[in-house]
């Protein structure tokens, strides 16, 4: 990875109509890295990602690739390759077509774009199929295709628009591994759209958290686990989802008050006064099922659910909280538990805005 | 009853029904075989016995068959082709978007195709002498079906592109291609089966045209065979046998076509006219 | 000039050239003649000033004419007979077809199809073919009615002022009949098999399962087939050329073949015009109706 800048926006907006699609959104991408953008759909991560492809004008700002200005350039001039959620394989060109349209259009000799053709073939395992029609493929086949048809460019970036949804989940994660080391072994710069938080975590150097157009936050996978800059960052990221308490700081401005539950710990180096309301996240595997009295939260189990290596235990109340429980419980509905947390997990956030609050 | 046994009873019943709605067709057929005394007897015969070829020879010649054919060709050939050139962008480009003027426009095409030629017919008869087209019969009369046939022919194909995804065109212009060109390369080859069956249709219902022809065109060596076939029905005619003989050579190309065709024409027609 | 250039070759431009030829080309050859009717309808039109756009104002002189005309009151029921009469038997037949249809043996995708060549022939040898079987002494229409029974003496269909109407209905009741039992076997196709198990189960019979399922669920296709019934009924013109030319005595006449009377066999075009003014607003209406059924596939 090198510090060049592949891929800038600078206050870059889109509308479509009246909606504000795209709100002043910066980020740069640098050359080698894999981000992500994640976000729940009709956040505008997809229409980034197809205004960077040219597939979609910018209303406002700059968009650079590789340090030239792309604002109003066709898409067939930015020199990047796009993988499909539909993989969008030309069904009337088999795989060696389609493989090669692109070296076709740039009229390269036959030789030479079979030779390459040949060569993608190898590296994403197509060997034997390229002289089937798309139809003729499996899901997993086509989606090689698709990505040979982008590898096959060199282009100066890869964009991914959820190219792993319509596979299923075993064949997803074998992808998600086989893109990354792809990635890798190309020295790509790639762009990865999706909804999938795990995704995200797994495969990208650089997470972009969007909603609503704008961007929530940015940083590395484990920054954004770590310290969430909202609430919405806080519950999009990590599985199971982040538990939200209202909490009260006490008296003694060491604990938060959480009614009908018990309390928390208050993590140090935070400005707030006695009896300021705040919004706690708990994340369910940093919850501990603890014996005996005590200090906690105190609730009883609604129900537990076992996945086998591990098991969720769902506690009564409004709202309930999720508790992450490594191995197998012996709890039982109805059974009441003490949790505790330790104060430097403890994510707190301004009830209002659902801005992270203190370091 | 057995499945099968109720399989065979309903082949046996719809075979009936087809039969008694195709038996104009076949009384055509076998009309067409007669002598000319033998139309006229009583009980009819419903069976092809000696049948006369000749016919249909006699007609040919005797009716001058072989100029309203061409013409009926030339027509239809010059509506099917300016209607699939002009109407297939259109087409492509009502299916690719969405907003408040393709609604307008589409809402026009839909308006225009429901407009009965024979009210029509008036204007665009007075305008052309106006102008001087009617000085060239027969492209009057294919520019004034193609605003005829195109609003259906538009309705059809633009359902066809819009089964062809948006997706393939747009990894064409990432991968290389200006919007010309994944028009041309993706768009157009794959909605092809389509474009050929509407234009199959359009054909059909251009060569068997009669209102534009026979008020426009007034020299017989230019009128199609509906026209002709028209004047060969006077109040007073006897001929039916060489009547239903000329009607059997107009309209067996037309039938033979859509035999073949059949699944395809009735799939591409579907699709367009309900949803 | 670039611009415009790399905008037809990248941008939108390709788009709007594309559809700025067609509907260019539908406004002057059929947008044009719509309002150049509307405008004779108030002219003064007759061989000497046909060659020319400046003809007396004639205000309303032409519709007065027409509605005072003796004949306009029979050709206006006429017509009312006549589209009501075929759109009832076209649907009443290709429903009834189409719901045999459904009972799905061996070749009936195929059969089905073959119905519909009636709709692909040539108006005029339809014509031409109920034409020769409506014939009096030696119609096979006669005959077969004659061994079944029904009627005593022969009927002249063409000629008898009391059937002429009614040979034209038949002849276009069978043409149009394959295509409303395709569109209905479209829409019968589209409704989900589980919506029958379902009512199945709930205890309803074929019959039940025929008015509470399959009726409303089959209410916008009715809706766009009657709607496109009354379309192409005033859309016939073919066979009342080919089999009654609107006689005798106006007893077939319709207000389509009428307007086309009056401007090519009187040369009277005001009055043709103004036929047709009148009947174009009427199919103007009828394809609101069907647009409006048809609705979600116009805004996909």
């Amino acid at each position: 990875m090198s510090d060049e800048l592949q891929i800038e926006l600078i206050d870059v907006d889109k509308h479509y109509g009246a909606f504000h699609a795209l709100k002043a959104v910066n980020l740069s991408i640098r050359k080698g890295q894999f981000v992500a953008l994640v976000g729940p759909s009709g956040c505008g991560k997809s229409t980034l990602l197809r205004s960077l492809a040219g597939l979609e004008t910018i209303t406002a700002g700059t968009l650079k690739i590789a340090g030239e200005v792309m604002n109003a350039v066709p898409p067939r001039k930015r020199d990047v390759a796009m993988v499909f959620q539909s993989y969008a394989l030309y069904p009337h060109m088999r795989v060696i077509d389609n493989l090669t349209y692109s070296m076709r259009l740039k009229r390269a000799p036959r030789s030479q774009s079979e030779a390459a053709a040949k060569e993608v073939a190898a590296t994403t395992g197509l060997e034997k199929l390229l002289d089937r029609y798309p139809r003729e493929l499996s899901g997993g086949q086509r989606q090689r295709v698709a990505m040979g048809r982008a590898i096959i460019r060199h282009p100066k970036a890869f964009l991914f628009d959820e190219p792993l949804s319509n596979l299923d989940a075993a064949l997803r994660v074998h992808m998600r591994k086989e893109i990354r080391s792809l990635h890798d072994r190309l020295g790509a710069t790639s762009v990865y759209v999706t909804h999938d938080q795990i995704e995200a975590m797994t495969m990208a150097d650089h997470i972009v958290v969007m909603r609503d157009g704008v961007i929530e936050q940015q940083g590395a996978p484990l920054e954004l686990y770590d310290r969430p800059s909202t609430r919405f960052v806080g519950g999009f990221i990590g599985s199971p989802a982040m538990n939200f308490v209202e909490a009260v700081v006490a008296e003694d401005r060491r604990t938060l008050v959480i009614e009908d539950l018990g309390s928390v710990p208050l993590p140090g180096g935070i400005m707030l006064g006695a009896g300021e309301t705040v919004t706690a996240g708990l994340r369910p595997e940093h919850l501990e099922i603890s014996a005996g009295d005590g200090p906690g939260l105190h609730a009883k189990v609604d129900f537990v659910e076992f996945t086998g290596a591990a098991s969720f235990v769902i506690t009564r109340g409004a709202p309930g909280l999720t508790v992450f429980n490594v191995g197998r419980t012996t709890l039982r509905p109805d059974e009441a538990v003490r949790l505790t947390i330790a104060a430097e997990n403890v994510h707190l956030f301004d009830r209002e805005t659902g801005r992270r609050l203190g370091a | 009853m057995t499945l099968e046994w109720r399989n065979r009873v309903l082949v046996v019943i719809a075979l009936g029904l087809a039969a008694l709605y195709l038996f104009p067709l076949y009384w055509m057929y076998v009309t067409s075989l007669k002598t000319g005394s033998d139309i006229f007897a009583t009980p009819p015969d419903f069976l092809p016995r000696d049948a006369k070829w000749g016919n249909y020879g006699y007609v040919w010649t005797s009716r001058g068959m072989a100029s309203y054919m061409w013409n009926s060709i030339v027509i239809a050939s010059g509506t099917t082709a300016l209607t699939a050139l002009l109407g297939t962008g259109c087409a492509y480009v009502l299916a690719r978007y969405r907003n408040g003027w393709i609604d307008v426009a589409l809402f026009l095409v839909l308006m225009l195709q429901v407009l009965p030629a024979s009210l029509m017919i008036t204007p665009i008869f007075v305008g052309f002498s106006q102008v001087g087209l009617l000085d060239t019969p027969r492209l009057a009369v294919i520019l004034a079906l193609t605003a005829k046939t195109m609003p259906f022919f538009v309705v059809l194909v633009r359902a066809t592109f819009m089964s062809v995804p948006a997706e393939l065109e747009e990894a064409a212009l990432v991968d290389g291609n200006s919007r010309i060109g994944a028009f041309f390369s993706i768009a157009l080859p794959l909605a092809r089966n389509g474009i050929l069956v509407s234009a199959i249709l359009i054909f059909m219902q251009a060569f068997g045209e009669y209102v534009y022809s026979k008020s426009i065109i007034q020299s017989p060596t230019l009128q199609p065979a509906s026209v002709g076939l028209n004047s060969f029905m006077g109040p007073n005619t006897f001929e039916w046998n060489n009547i239903m003989a000329y009607a059997a050579i107009y309209v067996t190309p037309i039938l033979a076509v859509f035999v073949l065709l059949q699944r395809r024409i009735v799939a591409g027609l579907t699709s367009g006219a309900l949803k | 000039m670039k611009r415009i250039i790399s905008g037809l070759w990248d941008g939108k431009g390709f788009d709007i050239a594309l559809v700025v030829v067609a509907l260019g080309f539908l406004m002057i050859f059929a947008g044009l003649p719509l309002i150049y009717n509307v405008v004779m309808s108030f002219q003064k039109v007759d061989i000497f000033s046909l060659g020319t756009f400046a003809r007396p104002f004639a205000g309303f002189d032409n519709y007065r004419a027409i509605f005072a005309d003796p004949i306009f009151v029979p050709v206006m029921k006429n017509t009312v007979i006549f589209i009501v009469a075929s759109i009832v038997g076209q649907f009443i037949i290709g429903f009834s077809l189409a719901l045999f249809f459904t009972l799905d043996f061996p070749g009936s995708g195929y059969l089905r199809g073959l119905f519909l060549v009636s709709w692909v022939m040539p108006g005029l040898v339809v014509g031409a073919i109920w034409n020769w079987i409506f014939a009096g002494d030696f119609g096979v229409l006669n005959f077969a009615l004659r061994e079944l029974g029904l009627i005593g003496g022969n009927i002249f269909w063409r000629s008898d002022t009391n059937f002429s109407l009614w040979a034209v209905i038949i002849a276009n009741i069978w043409l149009g009949t394959s295509f409303n039992m395709i569109l209905l076997s479209v829409g019968l196709a589209s409704i989900p098999r589980d919506l029958y198990e379902a009512a199945e189960l709930d205890g309803a019979n074929a019959l039940q399962r025929f008015w509470t399922i399959t009726l409303p669920m089959m209410r916008a296709t009715i809706g766009a087939i009657i709607a496109l019934g009354l379309i192409f009924t005033l859309q016939q013109f073919d066979l009342f050329a080919a089999i009654t030319s609107g006689g005798p005595a106006n007893s077939s006449n319709v207000a389509q073949y009428w307007a086309w009377e009056l401007s090519f066999r009187e040369y009277d075009f005001a009055r043709g015009a103004t036929i047709s003014v009148l009947m174009i607003v009427l199919v103007m209406i009828a394809s609101v109706v069907y647009v409006r059924s048809t609705r979600y596939e116009v805004r996909g």
